[in-house]
């Protein structure tokens, strides 16, 4: 059979944005990229369906492998070694490393992996590339995952027979807005129209919404409110949120997640098989490449084994005489990984904290992704919410993708008889938006898990009298100082009439409109004057490119704090 | 989400017109997050100072806004739908239940008409809630991304409203601050209680929340401070339902205090 041909187009900032025009609703279709495994899914009319690739996969491996001419992804690829994937010519993880910049500790954490990661520290986009032919040939996140969407694109429309061109995808709660650029963009080199991106856990939540709307259907009975703590461990991120379920509709109560997961479970359990294996990878040359692909292999199998064997002997020859004999039991797995499930545990903790919600109010615990089959983390989770037993009646890897198909349905207008889409779930922000201010602090204006559509402000004033520029910083995150928060962008107010210092109001608003826009308005007042002083600023963000992780460097060394705000201070 | 409609730029008066004019509540809601640092004196000035917004700047854009927008709510007939000219058989009319279409939003409605209570400060919130989301299933913006670019924006404003309402509502204290507003009194915030005794136990609260060792000890803090604001919120009833304001704007200023260190607690926990 003929394959239709899609090129990606150029990973250029000017997608061009063509209006979708058709005479009937055409229904988005759900993606869950994952970061080690992707699966889609589409409401057929009277429920969610998984496609399948050629080979009757529905969880197909995210990677793309560079070794042809023609790269090829995990949809189609006729892989059949796993050491194919470890031999430095795929890339894989794309999810962990998209939108970052080369001074985070993620990717820091990806140069272990068998495909080249290599940073200079300066806050640029690390450099990343696959070895083709003895040739370490470069490429981006965004153009690897292009790739693959495409394959899953063209498998789509092969099975549904029509043009796809609106997607739902699934993202993790700890993505920054600039991260969800880097997603949008890939999505459009692909051709593909993000109607919806969905915190994992959200998505999860609106299945378990429909889950429970069947139930009070079926009992004719009035569904009382139901809560639900979703938490997601995939290879890349975890990720926890708390719902309010009633009559269909999910209000998300709060979010958290890190960028923590089976990787870092695999990593960690690497270096205790092998405690240099870092520094022996470091140069990556075709042996090296070659064992690290081997012990990486025979550590997540052991781990997989781990989740029903108390313990498990693990034997890999690494060559040049070098080798790996032990005997691994569930203990030392836990032990090793530790810090992961404290992290985890405190993920859950904040998370209640935040929601508000008591653990005697959960009516249902459920547990998905990956690192659900891993003990350790079913008993603290269960641990933690006082329950016997996990909600089971949800596929742990398929939920996330049918959430995402269900708000694709939902989202394109199409209703169901029987009242199964009859859902809406209301978001709220997973992160805090706010600006740079009193030195180098950052201030939320809108604080994390506000419901959305969401706009507040707040008032700053000037540091020095006489100013007559602000500059206004805006950073997205949880850290206290601004470096620990992820920049959006920035801009300067001019023209503000020269005064004391800690005259002028200095207003900063924060809108986030239904569609997830964000807007920054900033206007200034001096006291007794009704009007603005200066027309009103509005940007939307993101506004940063690539290499942003200097331009706050840059800002600094420009300006100094001459032009810097502060909340505005006033005695008790 | 990120949904890029074909216009990436809506004008000014759009973005600003669309949500509510901010009730004085809303910005109690506001926090600061320095607050964690060692300098708590300092910190919680920030935090109080917070609350001050100047008194005109957004109400200055809102009504900028109103002025520029082109379909104020007020030029529609309050009567009947827009789109089907259907009389609405329920107050409020936010949604017509003959053509499923949202309704443009009417200034007019207050929160406790929106939710169908009566103008009392002692709401009966359990039904809240499930009304809150009866609402969001009729009005929110994601369920009218087919419809018309009209319908969408109402949905947008009748949504926030919606949130905004029930955000107000559910708080103790920025309930009692709303029903003074409907009453045309406004409370200024920057007022500040000048008895001695209560700033000396809010300095006391703060200091031995600076102290605590651990959440337990955070916890043993915060439950007499609960207390008191459910304390001052009883006695608000009272007052507010004896029409004696003066003495329901004294009880509001005790339970901003009290709030704010309930929150700088809540955030240390
Ligand atoms: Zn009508």
């Amino acid at each position: 059979m003929d394959e239709p041909a899609y090129t990606v187009v150029s990973d250029s900032e000017t997608t061009g944005e063509e209006k979708s025009s058709s005479a009937f609703p055409e229904i988005a279709i759900g993606i869950d990229i994952g970061t080690s495994q992707c699966s889609i899914a589409i409401w057929n009319g009277s429920q969610v369906e998984l496609l399948k690739n050629t080979r009757n996969q529905k969880m197909m491996r995210s990677y793309v492998t560079f070794k042809d001419e023609v790269p090829s992804g995990g949809v189609s690829n006729q892989l059949s070694h796993e050491h194919e994937i470890l031999s430095g010519a795929a890339i894989f993880n794309m999810k962990r490393l998209i939108g970052r910049v080369d001074t985070d500790p993620v990717v820091h954490a990806s140069k272990s992996l068998p495909f080249l990661v290599q940073t200079l520290d300066i806050g640029v986009r690390p450099f990343i590339a696959a070895l083709v032919n003895n040739v370490w040939r470069s490429t981006t996140p965004e153009e690897v995952l292009a790739i693959f969407l495409v394959e899953l694109r063209a498998m789509a429309e092969m099975q549904l027979k029509r043009p796809i061109r609106n997607v739902v995808l699934t993202i993790p709660v700890s993505f920054s807005r600039f991260q969800l650029t880097r997603i949008e963009r890939a999505c459009a080199m692909a051709g593909l129209h993000v109607l919806r991106l969905m915190p994992e856990p959200t998505a999860v939540a609106l299945l378990y919404a429909q889950q429970q709307q069947l139930i009070v259907h079926e009992n004719m009975g009035s569904g009382s409110e139901k809560i639900a703590l979703i938490f997601n461990m995939g290879a890349g991120y975890s990720d926890v949120a708390l719902s309010a379920t009633a009559g269909g509709v999910s209000q998300i109560k709060a979010l958290a997640g890190s960028a923590i997961g089976g990787e870092d479970l695999l990593q960690n359990m690497m270096r205790h098989l092998l405690p240099d294996f870092e520094s022996r990878f470091s140069n990556h040359g075709m042996n090296e490449i070659k064992s690290m692909g081997l012990l990486r292999v025979a550590t997540q199998d052991a781990i997989h084994k781990l989740s029903t064997q108390t313990a498990v002997q693990i034997d890999v020859n690494l060559g040049n005489g070098s080798k790996v004999s032990k005997l691994v039991n569930r203990e030392e797995f836990e032990e090793v990984n530790q810090k992961i499930f404290e992290k985890c545990e405190n993920l859950i903790i904040q998370c209640l904290h935040d929601a508000k919600v008591e653990i005697d109010d959960i009516t249902d615990v459920i547990l998905v992704g990956g690192g659900s089959y891993i003990p350790k983390l079913r008993n603290l989770v269960k641990g933690i919410c006082k329950k016997e037993e996990l909600y089971n009646v949800i596929n742990p890897l398929e939920a996330a993708v049918c959430g995402a198909a269900l708000e694709g349905a939902v989202a394109s207008g199409i209703s169901d008889p029987f009242g199964n889409l009859d859902l809406l779930t209301i978001q709220v922000t997973p992160l805090g938006i706010g600006i740079r201010a009193d030195g180098n602090n950052f201030v939320p204006i809108i604080p994390r898990n506000t419901t959305m559509p969401a706009r507040k402000d707040l008032v700053f004033t000037t540091v020095r009298d006489n100013q007559i520029e602000a500059l206004v910083t805006v950073y997205e995150g949880e850290g206290e100082k601004v470096e620990e928060n992820h920049l959006l962008g920035y801009f300067k107010i001019t023209g503000i009439p020269p005064a004391p210092k800690g005259v002028p109001e200095i207003n900063v608003c924060i809108d986030i409109d239904a569609s997830n826009v964000l807007r920054v308005l900033a206007g200034v007042i001096l006291p007794g004057c009704p009007h603005p002083a200066i027309p009103v600023m509005e940007i939307r963000l993101p506004t940063v490119d690539d290499g942003h992780g200097w331009c706050a460097e840059a800002l600094h060394r420009t300006y100094g704090s001459t032009i810097d705000l502060e909340t505005v201070q006033k005695k008790i | 989400m990120m949904n890029k409609t074909k216009k990436l730029w809506k004008p000014f008066s759009d973005v600003v017109g669309r949500t509510l004019p901010y009730s004085t509540s809303r910005r109690f809601e506001t926090y600061n997050p320095n607050n964690t640092s060692s300098h708590l004196s300092s910190s919680s000035q920030l935090q109080i100072l917070n609350l001050c917004l100047p008194h005109c700047f957004s109400q200055n854009l809102i009504f900028s806004g109103k002025n520029f927008s082109s379909e104020s709510a007020e030029k529609f007939n309050n009567s009947a739908c827009w789109n089907c000219n259907a009389v609405p058989k329920a107050t409020p009319f936010l949604f017509c239940e003959c053509c499923r279409s949202v309704q443009p939003l009417h200034h007019s409605l207050d929160y406790f008409q929106i939710y169908g209570l009566d103008k009392n400060y002692e709401i009966e919130d359990e039904n809240l809630e499930r009304k809150y989301k009866d609402w969001q299933k009729k009005l929110h913006p994601d369920l009218v991304h087919s419809k018309s670019q009209r319908e969408r924006e109402y949905a947008a404003e009748q949504s926030a409203r919606v949130i905004e309402a029930y955000r107000t509502l559910t708080n103790p204290l920025s309930r009692a601050i709303y029903i003074l507003k409907l009453e045309g009194i406004d409370v200024n915030e920057e007022e500040t209680v000048s008895d001695p005794e209560l700033l000396t136990e809010i300095m006391e609260i703060r200091e031995a929340v600076e102290d605590a060792a651990d959440s337990k000890a955070l916890n043993e803090i915060l439950s007499p401070v609960q207390e008191k604001l459910i304390q001052w919120s009883n006695s608000f009833a009272n007052a507010f339902r004896n029409q004696k304001f003066d003495e329901a704007l004294n009880c509001t200023r005790r339970m901003t205090y009290y709030d704010r260190v309930n929150k700088e607690i809540m955030k240390k926990l």
